[in-house]
């Protein structure tokens, strides 16, 4: 990220005060966003989403592993962000490791609900295989290509993209196992279930500059942020997750306004995410 | 076109790909002799002493480009000049620059280079317009004529011994204030005879800096200090004192004015656009968009201009043109 000068910070927050951004955005008007699924072959479900120059790449990995003692009907989701030294000179060596973590933090917050997974996007009682003995555990790996501002949202973005893509090989368990045998299971190659994605919620963050806040910012208004607010909402226009950063304080009522824009702006992204899985699938199928 | 990335309908696919048809049968062929690709081998005449310069290799005795671009001949020099380059500064290239770091007597400089470039602070003219040796005194004040991140616009006056030495000698080049710095590929922008431009009827400065660093700002008078009278000269520093110390209300008062910001972002989105179909850019042509988008003004609000439908537009706007100024 490279600085500004003052003439251009000036430029940025009076724009934003105006209520016409540097590239002639409204203020809670965001930048188009393009999603493509399925381009890791290797993994279960994969996506990658652009929004302006920020790119990111999200995957899901689907492996067998034992249930936790504590919840043995339920299956094992991490979240875990990258950000790649391509993407900015300071994301190298250690650099990236704290934007990384703090990212890969908020995901976690956002999607995978309380310590039993009650209350998760993603329904855990569906990774169960055998009671106690096998599950499926989930990996989800977020990989920053390029970083343009709005890398939390563009991450909770691909997610969804890449579980609504994801198939899961169906397992049928050879009986008669028992006790504290491991059963034998068998992999299916053809069959594949559906994940139900309508539960996972996107990701709309709200960076407030100077006395107002403004939607999907790139990294030059980002660098002029006093807070961001994330706010992630789901299909049904409930509230999942609700972050700050970002030192400053903010009234109350700010916090209702912002909710309610997050609103509007989270619907308007589902109903485009869906609309490019349906128009991607469609180009898909005439291949 | 690599990388486009728009969400176009059918029927704008099918227009944009027309546009493009287009603009392909009308480029120039005489020079396509000149054009070689990876690999082509490039004719020359075996005479001794030939030299084999950037993006030549020789296989089998003979001499092929290794990158693709046109073939330069000089004297017995042969190289081969490639077309998505990174910039290559020549002598007298007007240039926008960040300076990244103020070292003793210079600014080292961002300008879109390999190297960064050096801005001594010798070769600069001072603030009063005396033309004096410069002091010690001089050498501390540096950071009030420009600090770290300033964006500002100078010539490049050669190479020298430790790197590119940049010069502003004139009222023109120096600090850029109000504004936003766009960056397209440097082959974009031809060097001609003008790269500043006052749009007097948008109230804008355009500077198209031949590093493909590109100022869209506020219009700035240029004052010449040197006639400036000392009284107003303190004057105008008692008010820039004043200004430091505004309430946020004050402070909205002195943005730049609503008609001037619609006006930069439009000239930047035109630009953005016009880098990203390849066209060349050059004033009339950022102008012609401006104005392409000005006359849609209720179908192509500012932010559409990233749209897909104006991207068709442009496109077959300058087909239109190319084949307009071809026929002449």
């Amino acid at each position: 990220m490279v600085g500004l000068s003052i003439g251009e910070k000036y430029f940025i927050q009076g724009g934003i005060a105006q209520d016409l951004r540097t590239d002639g955005r409204k203020r809670l008007s965001p930048r188009p966003i393009f999603v493509e699924t399925g381009n890791i072959s290797q993994s279960n479900g994969s996506a990658r989403v652009r929004i302006g120059a920020t790119e990111v790449i999200a995957s899901v990995k689907a492996e067998l592993g034992r249930p936790s003692a504590l919840h043995p009907d339920k299956g094992k989701v991490s979240i875990n962000v990258d950000c790649s030294p391509t993407a900015a000179p300071m994301f190298e060596g250690r650099g990236g490791e704290e934007l990384s973590s703090e990212l890969s933090v908020a995901l976690q917050r956002c999607l995978l609900g309380g310590k039993s997974g009650s209350g998760a996007g993603i329904d855990l009682s569906s990774l169960a295989i055998v009671e106690g003995k096998i599950c499926w555990d989930l990996y989800i790996e977020g990989l920053v290509v390029s970083s343009d501002g709005n890398l939390l949202d563009a991450l909770g973005a691909a997610i969804k993209a890449a579980l609504s893509n994801t198939g899961i090989p169906r397992v049928n368990v050879a009986a008669g196992a028992s006790g504290d045998e491991q059963p034998e299971v068998d992999i299916s190659d053809e069959e594949f279930l559906q994940f139900d994605t309508s539960k996972v919620p996107v990701i709309v963050t709200l960076t407030k500059v100077g006395r107002h806040y403004i939607v999907d910012a790139t990294s030059e208004e980002e660098s002029q942020m006093s807070l961001a607010v994330s706010i992630s909402v789901n299909r049904q226009g409930n509230i999942c997750g609700l972050t700050k950063r970002g030192g400053a304080g903010l009234d109350p009522s700010v916090i209702l306004d912002m909710i309610s824009v997050a609103l509007s702006v989270s619907e308007r992204l589902i109903n485009t995410l869906d609309s490019q899985r349906a128009a991607a699938e469609a180009g898909k199928d005439e291949l | 076109m690599r990388g486009l990335q728009l969400s176009l309908n059918q029927t704008q696919k099918v227009r944009l790909q027309r546009a493009l048809e287009k603009l392909e049968s009308l480029s120039s062929k005489p020079n396509s002799n000149a054009s070689v690709i990876v690999a082509d081998s490039i004719p020359v005449n075996h005479e001794d002493g030939l030299l084999k310069g950037h993006g030549t290799s020789e296989v089998n005795g003979e001499v092929v480009a290794t990158v693709c671009g046109v073939v330069e001949r000089v004297n017995k020099l042969v190289y081969v000049r490639s077309l998505r380059a990174r910039y290559k500064p020549e002598v007298g290239d007007i240039i926008v620059g960040r300076v990244i770091e103020v070292a003793p007597k210079r600014w080292r400089v961002e300008i879109n280079y390999s190297h960064d470039a050096v801005l001594m602070l010798s070769s600069m003219n001072l603030p009063d317009g005396i033309q004096r040796r410069r002091t010690a005194l001089d050498e501390l004040n540096m950071r009030t004529i420009f600090e770290e991140n300033d964006v500002i616009c100078a010539e490049v006056r050669g190479f020298q011994h430790d790197g590119l030495h940049l010069q502003a000698r004139s009222q023109k080049y120096g600090k850029l204030g109000r504004g936003q710095m766009l960056t397209v590929p440097p082959y974009l922008v031809k060097r001609r005879k003008q790269h500043f431009h006052n749009l007097e009827k948008y109230g804008i400065d355009l500077i198209l800096g031949c590093n493909g660093f590109i100022w869209v700002g506020e219009h700035v008078e240029v004052t010449d200090d040197m006639v400036v009278d000392q009284v107003s000269n303190s004057e105008q520093q008692s008010a820039k004192a004043d200004k430091k110390i505004l309430s946020p209300e004050e402070q909205e008062r002195s943005y730049t004015p609503q008609e001037t910001r619609e006006n930069i972002c439009r000239t930047a989105n035109a630009i953005r656009v016009l880098s990203t179909l390849g066209f060349n850019i050059t004033v009339e042509v950022i102008m012609d968009t401006v104005e392409l988008s000005i006359s849609l003004k209720q179908q192509v609000p500012i932010h559409e201009m990233l749209g897909a439908e104006f991207y068709v537009l442009v496109a077959e706007k300058e087909a239109a043109r190319r084949s307009l100024t071809k026929k002449k």
